[in-house]
């Protein structure tokens, strides 16, 4: 038997503090789950409303921009909780968690942006209109890019995802928009979309997921470009001066 | 390169080039991508470089003998040496790993350190034949480098493993466990064995944590276990055992029967 002096080789304090963080970290962990699942449904919500816009004509998306706005506007207000637990724990010690949610929340609000809604005070919406990481963060009240300070923010991956995600909708919406008799809109999309991909080729993306998702880009600019040719190829493309 | 359709002109594909209202934007977002990954590469480099000059401590603590007292003066020049190069090398690194950017390249560094704390325990063992605290470990990494509770954790889950073949080792070669009064390098490793087996950590099975202490749990025990099947060899056979003899280390496990 050891000496009863001897202190042994194990403190018993090492392990009780382990506990406790490992208790703490899951603890966290849990608080943080609830804003997801909040998050989580709001999102789908959103994307079914923004769905629409695929069988409805420009002329009548204004409904559908103010339904998707207000579905926004409640997954703004949980981001907004969510970014004050979170900003308790190091930025990225539990950035895997949310990442998703936020890249679905973030291409909800570039969509309902592209289709003409998303306007702030100092910043009037515009149909076909790109919004900054920037004008991002301020409508979701929340800081981007962030490097001198560990809190909650939007990061440039998060964007450029939902960018990608963007690309791929916009690729649907340019078939549907055929469909729907709207020759217009394709040329619109094409040339948005080609500006974007050509951005993404000027990154220098290591082996991510977001270089295997940029890779998927080339595929929808085709699909939009042989829209482009179909119609094109029919005389359907309106005239620049037709256009309204 | 921009897939630019070219034209026979080259000055009006220098303007199409520019055509892109996005390009600015774009090219912020190349130097931050850029910066990040040049960063994440130099994490990954010096994380690999750790892990190789903590095996060679490692490699060179497990030719010490004793238990206890001091190191070997050639052992311990070659550990020192090794220990303040790193050092340099964590303390270069550091700047790379401050503030926001601790946890965001926590994964490539987190090799490095775990390796780190494994073999500055290992020696912390042979010199005064107790764990390591955290606040101890963290006292040997650079002030900016942030040792978090799970890679010092599974640190210790490898430390069992060099303390196994410590053991093996001394068994074969002197005849007997490392010892020093009363305490010997079996009892540490069985209170060891059972602190690691009280620590609950069901709430993380989510995570990495979770995954890694569970793999690592199994490995431990194997290593307690071989210590303990050595231990019974040598009671049982230690007189006859000729010379030189060195116990199979793959050896399988006894199993119990009554």
């Amino acid at each position: 038997m050891a000496d009863i002096n001897d202190p042994g080789m194990v403190n018993s304090k090492i392990f009780e503090d382990l506990q406790k963080k490992i208790d703490d970290d899951a603890e966290t962990r849990e608080q943080l789950r609830a804003f997801l699942q909040t998050l989580e449904r709001q999102g789908r919500v959103a994307q079914s409303v923004l769905s629409r816009a695929h069988s409805t004509p420009v002329a009548h998306l204004q409904p559908v921009i103010t339904a998707a706005e207000a579905s926004i506007r409640d997954e703004i207000e949980t981001i907004g909780q969510l970014a004050a637990v979170a900003s308790n724990s190091p930025y990225y010690k539990y950035n895997g968690m949310w990442t998703r949610e936020v890249q679905n929340v973030v291409f909800s609000i570039l969509m309902c942006g592209w289709l003409g809604g998303m306007a702030t005070a100092s910043n009037p919406a515009s149909a076909g209109k790109l919004l900054t990481i920037e004008e991002v963060g301020s409508i979701l009240n929340v800081p981007v890019n962030l490097k001198d300070q560990d809190a909650f923010h939007i990061t440039i991956e998060e964007y450029l995802q939902s960018l990608i995600t963007l690309i791929e909708e916009l690729a649907r919406l340019a078939i549907n928009s055929v469909t729907l008799g709207d020759y217009q809109r394709p040329l619109e999309i094409s040339t948005f979309v080609k500006d974007l991909h050509a951005g993404f080729q000027i990154l220098n993306l290591k082996n991510d997921s977001l270089r295997r998702r940029s890779d998927g880009i080339k595929y929808n600019v085709k699909k939009i470009e042989d829209i482009v040719y179909d119609l094109s190829l029919r005389n359907l493309v309106p005239k620049p001066e037709a256009s309204n | 390169m921009p897939s630019i359709k070219r034209t026979h002109d080259g000055s009006e594909k220098e303007k199409e080039a520019n055509l892109s209202p996005f390009m600015p934007m774009f090219e912020t977002f190349r130097d931050e991508l850029d910066e990040h990954h040049d960063r994440r590469e130099r994490v990954i480099k010096t994380s690999r470089d750790i892990t190789a000059a903590s095996k060679k401590i490692i490699f060179a603590l497990q030719r010490v003998r004793t238990l206890k007292s001091d190191i070997p003066e050639k052992i311990a020049k070659e550990v020192d040496d090794r220990a303040s190069a790193m050092q340099k090398q964590m303390e270069a690194i550091a700047p790379d790993l401050a503030g926001i950017n601790a946890w965001r390249y926590q994964r490539q560094i987190s090799g490095g350190i775990q390796e780190y704390i494994e073999a500055i325990a290992f020696q912390h063992y042979i010199q005064f034949q107790t764990l390591i605290t955290p606040t101890e470990s963290s006292a040997l990494l650079p002030s900016r480098i942030n040792l978090t509770p799970d890679d010092y954790l599974l640190g210790l889950f490898d430390l069992s493993g060099e303390l196994m073949r410590y053991a093996i080792t001394t068994i074969a070669t002197t005849g007997g466990l490392p010892k020093s009064g009363d305490r010997d390098i079996l009892v540490d490793l069985r209170s060891v064995r059972a602190c690691f087996e009280a620590l609950d950590t069901t709430s993380s099975a989510g995570t990495g944590l979770g995954k890694d202490v569970q793999k690592k749990m199994e490995v431990m025990q194997q290593s307690v276990d071989k210590v303990e099947t050595a231990v019974y060899g040598l009671i049982i056979r230690g007189r006859e055992r000729p010379k030189g003899w060195v116990p199979d280390l793959k050896e399988e496990r006894v199993v119990e029967s009554y």
